[in-house]
């Protein structure tokens, strides 16, 4: 009986994912977790738990459930990380947004230009991006509206307040940016922040995604 | 010819004690080993190591430094509201902490009490009845999402004279929502984390030996270190759901701004 109850009480304690004698404190904080019931774990991943009996069970039963972080810890800069654990929501709230406050929009060609300091970071939410609104069943180009070294010399110097309102602007009077277009900026702001804005420029005319 | 009754108060021999002494000494011997050994389990019994471990929200990435002025100027009002885990008291306490936390970060902090009443570190020059002015509001909860004592694991640690640990776990969760002075929704959050209870001679000399001989100082789960690591979390997303928030009342203040003159239009 007793190693019996050895065996029963061990095995929560080797398989709990907080830290402890088998897990430092580390990889604990690498698993994101949730916790379910016997019956919603045993629906969301069958198999893995077990459902609850008809009669009930003897005693209550629940399990927490945990993913892996795809990078290490300290592989990424944090605010990458930040960003590129919600990309999905963050681009797609930015996009519902958009599509929200102009319907009128619906028959545009959509660009999107992506204002943050890492390339890499930044291929990924114009990907991110272009992925939501083409969900929303909008028309939507790879091309990218550019400026001239002269125009990227002047706005590069202003505050943001002013910038991104003169390059919209000048997307609109150098013509790289046509009539039938709308571009929607994903800027990040500030090295501090952890989310990321929205801008549309259309005809010229800079609206900030509240 | 002696006294027979002098000569028994004289000799020693009858009034000496040492031959029922010899038995009994090995006797209070063990008693007080074995009572020690009791104390000592029943301590070690007690002895209880909290466990710490953020499930989401709590130990996301953030990047901002608490040390810096991050809110200089920002007028925030908090308030923690009582309910759920949080008693009066240590709504109150939490409070008091989160207005530290701020005002070290450069913000001029209002606190809205359970009462509705403000307790401001600013007082309002030209009326002091007017409700201080608001930037950006925060508010507060705690609630506890589950709660189990794993009963097979105290059995087995009685079982095995508290070898194994006897395990209870309480699963929380803290709600942030985040407002501008209108209402208007900027952040809102909800960050869960669990407490794990392991008690019982094993796990605490165990985690004893593995503090002393093989952790590093940031690995080990002293005293203290679980409500340590959970402040420190608590304290660094807070700061930073407040500064997204602050970024995004920004964004929607220069809306507003640029949305203003086409109103005549």
């Amino acid at each position: 009986m007793t190693p019996l109850l050895v065996v029963w009480a061990g095995l929560p304690f080797l398989n709990d994912p907080s830290p402890g004698v088998l897990r430092s404190k580390r990889a604990a904080r690498n698993l994101d977790c949730e916790r379910y019931s016997a019956q919603t774990g045993s629906e969301r991943y069958p198999g893995a738990i077990r459902p609850a009996r008809a009669r009930g069970d003897y005693v209550e039963r629940d399990a927490v459930m945990c993913a892996e972080r795809l990078m290490r810890p300290g592989l990424r800069e944090a605010r990458d990380e930040a960003i590129l654990t919600e990309l999905e929501p963050l681009s797609r709230d930015i996009v519902t947004k958009a599509v929200s406050l102009r319907t009128d929009l619906a028959d545009r060609t959509w660009l999107v230009e992506t204002y943050y300091p890492s390339g890499e970071v930044s291929s990924k939410i114009s990907f991110a991006t272009k992925n939501a609104l083409m969900g929303q069943g909008l028309a939507v180009s790879d091309r990218v509206p550019v400026l001239g070294v002269g125009d990227v010399g002047v706005i590069t110097r202003m505050d943001p307040d002013e910038a991104y309102p003169t390059a919209c602007l000048r997307y609109a009077a150098t013509g790289t940016l046509r009539e039938g277009d709308a571009l929607l900026a994903v800027v990040s702001r500030d090295a501090r922040e952890t989310i990321l804005h929205g801008g549309l420029c259309v005809d010229g005319r800079w609206t900030w995604i509240p | 010819m002696s006294n027979p009754l002098v000569e028994r108060r004289v000799a020693p021999h009858p009034e000496i004690t040492i031959p029922q002494s010899l038995p009994v000494a090995p006797l209070r011997g063990f008693a007080r080993r074995a009572a020690l050994a009791l104390l000592v389990l029943g301590l070690a019994g007690s002895g209880c190591v909290r466990v710490y471990q953020p499930m989401s929200g709590l130990h996301r990435p953030k990047v901002i430094d608490v040390r810096a002025a991050n809110f200089q100027d920002l007028h925030l009002t908090i308030r923690c509201v009582p309910g759920g885990l949080l008693s009066r008291h240590e709504a109150s306490m939490l409070c008091q902490k989160v207005t530290t936390l701020f005002q070290n970060q450069g913000a001029l902090v209002h606190t809205i009490d359970n009462s509705g009443q403000v307790d401001a570190d600013e007082t309002p020059e030209e009326d002091p009845e007017a409700p201080p002015r608001t930037d950006l509001s925060l508010e507060l909860r705690a609630r506890k999402v589950h709660e189990s004592h794993h009963p097979l694991s105290w059995i087995a640690s009685a079982v095995t004279f508290t070898v194994l640990p006897g395990l209870s776990e309480t699963t929380f969760a803290q709600d942030v929502e985040i407002r501008d002075g209108t209402g208007f929704l900027l952040v809102s959050d909800s960050m869960e984390g669990r407490i794990v209870r392991k008690v019982g001679a094993g796990p605490w000399f165990g985690n004893k030996i593995l503090d002393l001989v093989a952790r590093d100082k940031d690995e080990k789960l002293g005293i203290g270190s679980a409500y340590r690591e959970l402040s420190r979390d608590l304290y660094q997303q807070l700061s930073q759901h407040t500064f997204n928030a602050k970024m995004q009342w920004e964004v929607l203040q220069e809306a507003e701004l640029r949305a203003a003159p086409r109103a005549p239009e």
